[in-house]
């Protein structure tokens, strides 16, 4: 069994970087590298060269091509280097044949300066994402020269509340494990996945982070810091980083006595991975709520007038595109004074939640229903269900507690894709109702042109329904102990 | 009581009627439509369909409408005029008629729906059958299968619509591009439950070729099964297309759908309703009739339900 669950972890992972791997490839060939400036609002001012060169800096950055100016390639690589900088000279002239040789297209700016630009292969471009992909955190990882005297270590000492940590000086962050209140309640900043910065919205920051951390407007904590000064400040301490010297202000010494002052701030509104995950959660139980009883009562009633409502019911989510069936309950919601658009009233009102909830559980009851009530039929023909009957069972007795039992199994084994399915299923409502949520992100990062976010929601979406299905399977030997996932049974 | 004798006759005794067996004169198509025809839901909305799919084929033809094209732009008197005896399905922002618009859409949509269902079904259906013949062929295939089912489709298909551009053909082949899997799969295990009954192993003594076993003895098996694939997946197709169009990562500008019209008119959802709820309305009954059709005709064409 163990070697089962291995295999299959082996497979999923495998299977998870194979599609990374083919839309990493995908976005960066198959879309003119042109195109991803048309929403950048930056470029709109700009012209001639100074265009040029920031269309080539952000192709760099972003890993399309590799591009040097002509002083980058001078300090490179030429021998003398003065000689080279002074433009047309015999050495000049050598180090751009020895570029182009080595593959880079030599090209010149209005002014007539150089620059060389190399353009990745679909290969290069892969082993360029994957050789920064996994970033492991160590003492030796800031480099800062105007700071000679940095310590290298670990050590455990204590966060603001007084609350042990392992602790890292000369680690890109400071705090390497520590606790907090809120789930998972360990954390640590040790191993990240670094799927590069987001572009043109949220130029800049982490793709990750701009899923992962709150939104809207800071929220303000009264916090001691480091130097003893109590202050308000949105900073969450266990987040900070290192902050070269160069760069460290007055207002970072007066609460840090050290130089990891970068930090993240605490927002009043929860992430978009979060928000999701509400939605998701809460619309998934309402929806087996529902659905399982229903299907169950339709499977007792098997041909009567309510099986028959029920049929049409689920026939009628099936058929009708789910959009015309998402503006349909929303009208009637509105009619009820609930709002249209989820940021109409906001996080803090119970309203703002009700309707996306009931859409995206009733999404999901129509195939549950039908499931639920297919394995209730296919069990009661079998000869234990003739025997209980034989006993003088009640139906009650026999449907909840002979039935129930053995057709839950693969409706358990559902649990953790319909999780997943809701996530992205959440993707319509999610546009729908303006949500400001990871599903909404998708089509949004895609109408922006953000590549760097549509892989990052890529291997999200995967992976979690890559490890659902693993886990619905591994639930489905803890419920019944009978199902053996292998041959051999071992 | 007496009888007269007279009304009477000897018939001559007929060997040939004794010996025949009486069975009832069976028909496969004639008892598929027989059943079909007996559903009046089914019959209307067959109706309903027919009229909808050859109106959706020739209005768009005499109509000549075109969403690029706005003739009448500088009429103010022209634009959202609601619909009236005239103008059935009134004008919308730039004074075009939503009648002319809707047919030209559902064209379009369907045609999206149809396409990418035939491509899905036949691939499906071909590899389907070798695949749950063929131990070997099981065996790669469900690897395959098992990386493809892992990812969320909806995912895929914006991102390869992404990828590609935005158009018709793109959306197609975004739509189909690993569709065909599932439905391999759900033939795969129809063709597992009737691989190994009695008289498929008996073809196979008899030195059958196993293609010539596929197509004749386990094909015609599956036309029930297919048409219930069928059935669900054309609403589906509407749907995804309604659905990419609506969020922006669907068609563009220069190609009518339904989905197009929902999303450039959800802007005068509570100004001009009508403009915004005359597509849903219409994505909604294309959907269901298709639906309800091919489930009956699903069953109708399932040799099972001929007994009665």
């Amino acid at each position: 069994m163990k070697k089962y669950i291995l295999s299959r972890i082996i497979k999923s992972i495998i299977a998870l970087f194979v599609v990374l791997s083919i839309v990493i490839v995908m976005l960066f060939t198959l879309i003119p590298r042109a195109n991803i400036f048309k929403n950048d609002t930056s470029i709109q001012r700009m012209k001639g060269d100074e265009k040029t060169s920031y269309m080539y800096s952000k192709w760099d950055e972003l890993g399309y091509l590799d591009y040097l100016t002509f002083n980058e390639m001078c300090r490179a690589s030429a021998e003398d280097v003065d000689a080279c900088l002074a433009g047309d000279t015999d050495e000049s002239a050598k180090v751009l044949k020895e570029y182009e040789d080595n593959g880079y297209t030599i090209a010149q700016f209005n002014n007539g300066s150089y620059y060389g630009y190399y353009e990745y292969s679909p290969f290069e471009i892969l082993r360029n994402f994957y050789s920064h992909f996994i970033q492991i955190d160590h003492p030796n990882k800031v480099v800062d020269a105007d700071n000679p005297d940095l310590e290298r270590k670990y050590y455990i000492g204590s966060d603001e509340n007084g609350i042990p940590a392992i602790m890292c000086s000369g680690c890109e962050y400071k705090y390497q494990v520590y606790f907090d209140g809120n789930f998972p309640f360990i954390h640590q900043n040790i191993v990240s996945l670094d799927f590069g910065t987001s572009y043109p919205t949220k130029v800049g920051i982490d793709t990750v982070k701009v899923i992962a951390d709150g939104q809207g407007n800071a929220k303000l904590t009264e916090q001691t810091f480091p130097t003893g000064s109590v202050q308000n400040s949105p900073l969450i301490q266990h987040s900070c980083r290192y902050k070269p010297t160069s760069t460290l202000d007055r207002m970072d010494t007066t609460k840090f006595t050290d130089n990891y002052a970068n930090c993240d701030s605490a927002y009043d509104s929860p992430s978009m991975i979060s928000t999701s995950l509400l939605f998701g959660l809460v619309s998934l139980f309402l929806a087996y709520i529902i659905a399982i009883p229903a299907g169950i009562y339709m499977a007792r009633k098997k041909g009567k007038l309510a099986d028959k409502i029920g049929i049409v019911y689920i026939n009628f989510l099936i058929a009708v595109p789910s959009l015309a069936f998402i503006f349909f309950v929303k009208q009637i919601g509105q009619s009820f004074g609930l709002p249209d658009k989820f940021p109409h009233y906001g996080f803090g009102d119970i309203r703002s939640y009700i309707l996306p909830i009931i859409i995206l559980a009733l999404l999901s009851t129509s195939s549950l229903m039908m499931w639920t009530r297919r394995y209730m039929i296919d069990q009661s023909n079998a000869d234990y269900v003739k025997f209980a009957r034989a006993k003088g069972l009640s139906e009650s007795e026999i449907f909840n507690r002979h039935i129930l039992k053995n057709a839950i199994i693969p409706i358990v084994n559902q649990i953790p894709v319909s999780i997943v399915l809701t996530i992205s299923g959440s993707v319509i409502t999610e546009t729908v109702f303006a949500i400001p949520g990871m599903g909404k992100m998708l089509p949004d990062s895609i109408n922006m042109l953000n590549n760097n976010m549509v892989i990052t929601l890529t291997f999200i979406f995967t992976g979690l329904s890559v490890f659902a299905v693993l886990v619905g399977d591994l639930l489905m030997t803890v419920i019944d102990p009978r199902i053996k996932l292998t041959e051999k049974g071992d | 009581m007496t009888t007269s004798e007279n009304k009477f006759t000897f018939v001559k005794l007929d060997e040939k009627a004794s010996e025949h067996i009486a069975a009832p004169k069976y028909s496969y198509w004639k008892s598929v439509f027989k059943k079909f025809f007996s559903s009046k839901v089914a019959i209307f909305l067959l109706i309903v369909l027919a009229g909808m799919v050859i109106m959706s084929l020739i209005h768009p033809l005499i109509s000549g409408y075109s969403p690029l094209n706005a003739p009448n732009i500088n009429n103010p008197s022209t634009w959202y005029n609601p619909p009236s005896a005239q103008l059935w399905f009134g004008t919308d922002n730039v004074g075009n008629s939503l009648f002319d618009a809707i047919w030209l859409g559902t064209r379009n949509s369907l045609m999206i729906a149809v396409v990418a269902t035939a491509i899905s079904t036949v691939i499906g259906v071909l590899v389907g059958m070798f695949w749950g013949y063929s131990k070997k062929m099981d065996a790669i295939m469900l690897n395959v299968y098992n990386v493809v089912a892992n990812i969320p489709y909806l995912l895929l298909v914006i991102v390869l619509m992404y990828v590609l551009g935005r158009g018709i053909w793109q959306m197609i082949f975004s739509l189909s591009c690993t569709s065909w899997l599932s439905t391999a799969y759900f033939i795969r295990v129809q063709v597992m439950i009737i691989r190994d009954r009695e008289y498929n192993l008996a073809s196979e003594c008899l030195g059958t070729p196993r293609t010539k076993v596929i197509f004749h003895n386990i094909f015609p098996y599956l036309i029930s099964v297919i048409m219930t694939s069928l059935a669900r997946d054309i609403p589906s197709f509407i749907s995804y297309e309604v659905f990419l169009t609506y969020v922006g990562n669907g068609l563009s500008e220069k190609d009518a759908s339904l989905g197009r019209m929902i999303q450039k008119y959800s802007a005068y959802m509570t100004s001009s309703p009508y403009l915004f709820w005359i597509p849903v309305a219409f994505s909604a009954i294309i959907s269901v009739s298709i639906y309800v059709v091919g489930q009956t005709l699903a069953d109708a064409s399932d040799p099972r339900t001929h007994m009665v």
